[in-house]
């Protein structure tokens, strides 16, 4: 079921807002992870400006889809989507990881749309399941559940405990998507800890696997849409999408040097330009360029 | 030996957990229990007979009972995640904190098999530093109910606060401490017997124990007050100062180690009122090894005697 030319633009000038809004968010707060961000931000795109059922006006209304994101550290992609989509005011962004703001990971207490807190890697697809657990008990069928994983978050052995429930249950509530972008936090994922044959692990635990381009709009909604109406035939079904750590600005990309790193304003700012060209819109820069945050620094350093 | 022995509850502390599951289960639909292959063990299976749909089997997989604890909790039901309480606060402990604790979701944690007088399993099973570490982690309470009514009140307790809790059971048959119709507060403690000399705290099944030991410091004149002391946190500070400015010295005893443990918050009450001599009874820097009960309380200097010992060690060390 493809989408409009129309509505495949509309969700790329998402995307393209998501990338730019994680770079000021991450730049002003001197902390983040642009990599990790770059490379869901077409897929968030997709998740919040077309299939996930959400009412930013009734955040917990019932039969809502459910997003976790379990690589938490991709915060910044996240809020800045949770922002487009009109959870919060898009000016709160400047408040990522102050006291008060925006938890560096998540904070589902404090943040408007998130369901659940996370960070440390290889937690999020178990409360995936008993979310999905939690609505077959309370004869939801219309809602799902879908958590988004690293990959090198799948080297972490709570994953599998959790795959191997979801498989167990017939969990066919729940959409596993792995943002499949090849780079660790100190290098690549092939290099330091192989999740290969990754399709025939998933298989093997039950589920059914769909391959898609995490960088293709339109290919990322046909997923979803035969995640959700298709393929569910009681197996939970996991989207690798295939991406590019950094993906959108060329120094980033599969650089393991841009998992964690905030950019110099300067380094900001040519990095927006340049994402810019590439989206082929006007030239725009860092939009703080000159404004220092006023974070208090401790012995002069953080 | 004690004059008068107490009447004993007619089943083992893990027969009552059962039963409690059960009681609860009947008052709130919304109450599911989860279990990690050890439900014949804790007796959460009990609870799996009377209501088989409200019972979530996740297999040997701790870190994923809590995760799926912590999304059930999301959806608006009670979730008690069953598990010895070793794979509970070691295996689980990031799920535990980050999954349930952080978000302060409506989780019900029971730990089975605590500190030395559980099994002959030995010291990968029982598990001595649950109360240390449950007690650091935000948003959590933590409680060791002294006897079967005791952890009937605490789990009744339990479903009365929003958020998570963490409560101790053993599988011993332990002295009766309360009637039936006792109830548990969060922060409050319980004053068994009064006395002038010192105060016995005792949390779980070291307050029996607390008891058995002011019997025999009676036959040589001291007059031993003895406190219970379920809710570990939040704990009774009020209660504590209160009797310290009577007797001038204190102990405090539990099951578990005393490092960080419940004789570390009585530590912290004494420190922030009323600072007086203190002495902690428990696993002092040790694994709780193989062994009978009797043996390991023996060993770990745990048993009433012990406890009159270090009594009167303490009350020497009152300022004259």
């Amino acid at each position: 079921m493809n989408i409009s030319p129309e509505k495949v633009a509309e969700l790329e000038e998402y995307a393209y807002q998501i990338r730019r809004l994680s770079v000021e968010m991450i730049t002003f707060a001197k902390w983040g992870h642009i990599g990790g961000s770059f490379s869901m931000a077409d897929i968030l795109a997709v998740l919040y400006f077309h299939a996930l059922k959400l009412d930013p006006a009734n955040p917990r209304k019932k039969d809502r889809d459910r997003f976790i994101l379990s690589k938490a550290h991709g915060s910044p992609a996240l809020y800045a989507t949770l922002a487009l989509k009109g959870f919060f005011p898009l000016e709160r962004i400047y408040t990522y990881c102050e006291l008060g703001g925006l938890e560096g990971h998540t904070d589902m207490t404090r943040t408007p749309g998130l369901e659940s807190s996370g960070g440390p890697l290889g937690m999020g697809l178990s409360v995936a399941v008993g979310m999905a657990l939690g609505l077959r008990h309370k004869e939801n069928a219309r809602s799902r559940v879908i958590c988004m994983l690293g990959d090198g978050e799948l080297n972490e052995g709570n994953v599998w405990e959790a795959a191997m429930s979801a498989g167990h249950y017939h969990l066919d509530n729940l959409i596993a998507i792995v943002d499949y972008n090849k780079v660790m936090a100190k290098g690549f994922v092939w290099d330091l800890m192989s999740v290969e044959p990754l399709a025939q692990k998933w298989q093997a635990f039950g589920w059914d696997v769909i391959e898609v381009d995490g960088h293709d709009i339109q290919a990322i909604a046909g997923a979803f849409h035969r995640a959700r109406f298709i393929q569910p035939r009681g197996k939970p079904v996991v989207l690798i999408a295939h991406t590019v750590k950094g993906r959108g600005v060329e120094m980033a990309e599969f650089n393991y040097k841009w998992h964690t790193h905030a950019p110099e304003p300067e380094v900001a700012d040519q990095m927006l330009r340049e994402l810019a060209r590439n989206y082929q819109r006007p030239e725009a820069g860092y939009s703080k360029l000159g404004i220092e945050n006023t974070k208090e620094t401790f012995y002069g350093g953080e | 030996m004690a004059e008068n022995k107490p009447s004993m509850n007619t089943v083992e502390m893990r027969d009552a957990f059962g039963q409690a599951l059960v009681d609860l289960g009947n008052m709130y639909p919304e109450m599911l229990v989860l279990d990690a292959d050890l439900h014949t063990s804790s007796k959460a299976g009990v609870f799996k007979k009377s209501f088989p749909t409200r019972f979530i089997q996740v297999g040997i997989a701790e870190q994923n009972l809590f995760g799926i604890a912590a999304g059930l909790a999301l959806e608006g039901f009670i979730p008690f995640p069953s598990t010895f309480a070793s794979f509970a606060t070691r295996r689980a402990l990031d799920q535990i904190t980050i999954s349930i604790c952080f978000p302060k979701l409506n989780v019900k944690i029971p730990g089975s098999y605590v500190g030395v007088a559980t099994s002959r399993a030995g010291a990968s099973h029982n598990c001595i530093e649950d109360i240390a570490v449950m007690r650091t982690l935000p948003n959590m309470r933590v409680a060791d109910p002294g006897d079967n009514a005791d952890l009937h009140a605490v789990m009744e307790a339990a479903m009365q606060v929003e958020g998570p809790v963490y409560f101790r059971i053993t599988r011993l048959t332990l002295p009766k401490l309360f009637e039936n119709d006792h109830t548990f507060q969060w922060g409050k403690g319980v004053l068994l017997r009064p006395g002038r000399d010192i105060s016995l705290f005792g949390t779980g099944m070291m307050t029996s124990l607390c008891l058995e030991a002011a019997d025999l410091l009676a036959q040589e004149g001291i007059q031993a007050e003895v406190v219970h002391l379920a809710s570990i946190k939040p704990i009774d500070c009020d209660l504590i100062a209160e009797s310290v400015s009577r007797t001038g010295c204190a102990l405090a005893a539990e099951n578990a180690t005393i490092i960080g443990g419940f004789g570390s918050a009585v530590a912290e009450a004494l420190g922030d009122t009323v600072p007086v001599p203190l002495y902690r009874i428990g696993v002092r820097d040790h694994f709780a090894d193989s062994g009978g009960v009797g043996d390991l309380l023996r060993h770990h200097q745990m048993m009433p005697d012990d406890i009159a010992r270090a009594a009167r060690i303490t009350i020497n060390r009152k300022s004259k």
